[in-house]
């Protein structure tokens, strides 16, 4: 489990995360939604090492991570897909894959090759372009892959960003499936953060509600759904 | 025919350590992303002390492999204790733009460039010194006249292509390769997938390091030994990794072959005090023509 107390991060004199509580339960979808500027980036980059904690606690399975550089977080088995499809265009679709499963090379040489094959599996487009540049990919291929890279490392923490900013509808639903079957079948705890509250609370298992870097919400994903006055009054439809 | 031939050896010949020195500058720019103006100064340094040891009574190649190890662990100290300082976002303000974080690192390996030149100036009084080869320094004969390539040339061709075959292999091939260049491209998406992003960086400054040793080991012996004999060369071998691209090895080794013919054409035709502004033309005509290089055809940038 991933437990998160009185979190701060500052950039500056700016307040990103002010004070933020909150916890993923294991092999369960927690989505954490809210406005624009809101946090929810921050809180995943300050739990995966990519920014600076102020204050607060980070706790995964039952031993503090906050300090600690991104490249330790990884084999601590948290994988963070940034927001942006992030995946090094002008590398290899392979490549880019592989680039995931470099630290477990010298430990679990055996497993390396066969966790490549289940991500062609899981997304046959990417074997299909497995010597392309990632560059010359479309919007959701590259989602594909950035969500491919961070799961070759077999993590038992999954934290998504925004993984439907700028796709089709179709190709969002076919993500979100992907992930929430990974999540039903193999145990995979997953932190899901989303601007589009709709698709995210429809999936997740519990959800967050984050406004001005607090949280004002933290309910059963369902229960957040149906509340028609929060959604009103922070989601704005 | 025989001045034509003449030319066209001697800018083989000087072409290749050019490469070699390109090569150095595009480990960095590489795996750093970094344009390392010391490299030279970091050359010279370790050449010096293959000569230190040459003349106390060691034999060549012990210097030449001292020289070369000394030239990888200089580059990984001066990446270790220069330039990841210099890259920490904590360090300021300063740093918060994406100018400066570009501009500082190579600012500071001019810095370092000085701060090498004087220290072997106290070190080893400025003297001029020679610095031997080892193999014949005599040019093959051709047709009954003799042309301007010794066994010394062959050496340093066979060098250079040996040093591009590995470094190719190592960059395509190799896990460690890959973690490097995707530090290099991305650092950020490198972090997140685990790759040591700090130890990638230092690895290519002491290849890189030990790249540039080996190339002034072999120019040495056609000039002299004193603080600033490289400095020429580093501008060439600039240029070289310009016209190749800066990215790309194979790039690297044919633009120092291509500077190389240029300045022996150039001074066989011409006269040797043409041999810069013809440096400096070919730079601007490639950045102005192609400015990612020779071999950018199938690039493909972010949007």
């Amino acid at each position: 489990m991933l437990k998160v107390e009185n979190l701060v991060t500052r950039f500056g004199s700016v307040v990103a995360l002010d004070g933020i509580s909150m916890a993923a339960a294991e092999s369960k979808i927690t989505t954490v939604i809210g406005a624009n500027g809101a946090g929810k980036s921050t809180l995943l980059r300050t739990i995966s090492g990519l920014e600076h904690a102020t204050s607060g606690t980070i706790t995964w399975q039952g031993e503090s991570i906050i300090g600690l550089r991104p490249e330790e977080i990884v084999r601590r088995g948290i994988a963070h897909v940034p927001e942006g499809h992030a995946v090094i265009a002008e590398l290899t679709v392979e490549e880019n894959i592989q680039m995931g499963s470099l630290f477990r090379r010298r430990k679990f040489s055996s497993d390396v090759a066969a966790a490549m094959d289940e991500m062609y599996q899981l997304f046959p487009r990417l074997q299909e372009r497995r010597k392309q540049l990632a560059g010359t990919l479309s919007g959701g291929e590259r989602q594909m892959l950035a969500i491919s890279r961070a799961l070759v490392s077999r993590p038992k923490l999954l934290l998504l960003d925004e993984p439907s900013l700028g796709l089709a509808p179709l190709v969002v639903e076919q993500i979100i499936d992907t992930i929430n079957s990974l999540c039903r079948t193999t145990g995979l705890t997953v932190l899901l953060v989303e601007q589009n509250a709709n698709t995210a609370l429809g999936v997740a298992d519990h959800g967050i509600l984050l406004a001005l870097g607090k949280v004002v919400a933290d309910r059963p994903a369902a229960e957040l759904k149906a509340d028609a006055t929060l959604r009103a009054a922070y989601l704005g439809y | 025919m025989n001045t034509f031939l003449s030319a066209l050896f001697s800018g083989f010949a000087n072409g290749a350590v050019y490469s070699l020195v390109a090569l150095g500058l595009v480990i960095v720019w590489r795996g750093a992303g970094i344009v390392n103006f010391a490299q030279m100064g970091q050359a010279m340094f370790s050449t010096y002390i293959a000569s230190t040891m040459i003349i106390s009574g060691y034999s060549y190649w012990f210097g030449f492999i001292v020289a070369i190890l000394a030239g990888a662990v200089l580059g990984a100290f001066l990446d270790i204790l220069v330039m990841r300082p210099l890259s920490h976002k904590k360090r300021g303000e300063l740093l918060n733009s994406e100018t400066m974080r570009a501009a500082v690192p190579v600012i500071a390996s001019l810095g370092i460039l000085g701060v090498l030149q004087s220290m072997a100036g106290i070190i080893w009084v400025a003297e001029e010194r020679g610095f031997p080869a080892p193999f014949k320094q005599e040019g093959f004969t051709v047709g009954g006249t003799v042309m301007p390539f010794t066994s010394f040339d062959v050496f340093v061709v066979s060098v250079v292509f040996i040093a591009l075959a590995t470094t190719t292999i190592f960059f395509k091939k190799t896990g460690m390769g890959l973690a490097m260049r995707a530090t290099a491209l991305n650092q950020e998406v490198a972090k997140l997938s685990g790759i040591r992003t700090n130890h990638a960086r230092t690895l290519s400054w002491a290849i890189s390091g030990a790249a540039s040793s080996l190339a002034g080991l072999l120019i040495t012996p056609s000039s002299n030994l004193s603080p600033n004999t490289l400095d020429l060369a580093l501008i060439v071998g600039f240029t070289a990794a310009v016209v190749g691209g800066l990215n790309s090895p194979i790039g690297a080794v044919l633009g120092g072959f291509i500077v190389g013919l240029l300045i022996s054409f150039v001074t066989f035709y011409l006269s040797p005090e043409d041999v810069f502004i013809s440096i400096l033309a070919l730079l601007i005509f490639v950045l102005i023509v192609k400015p990612r290089g020779i071999l950018s055809g199938k690039d493909s940038r972010r949007v």
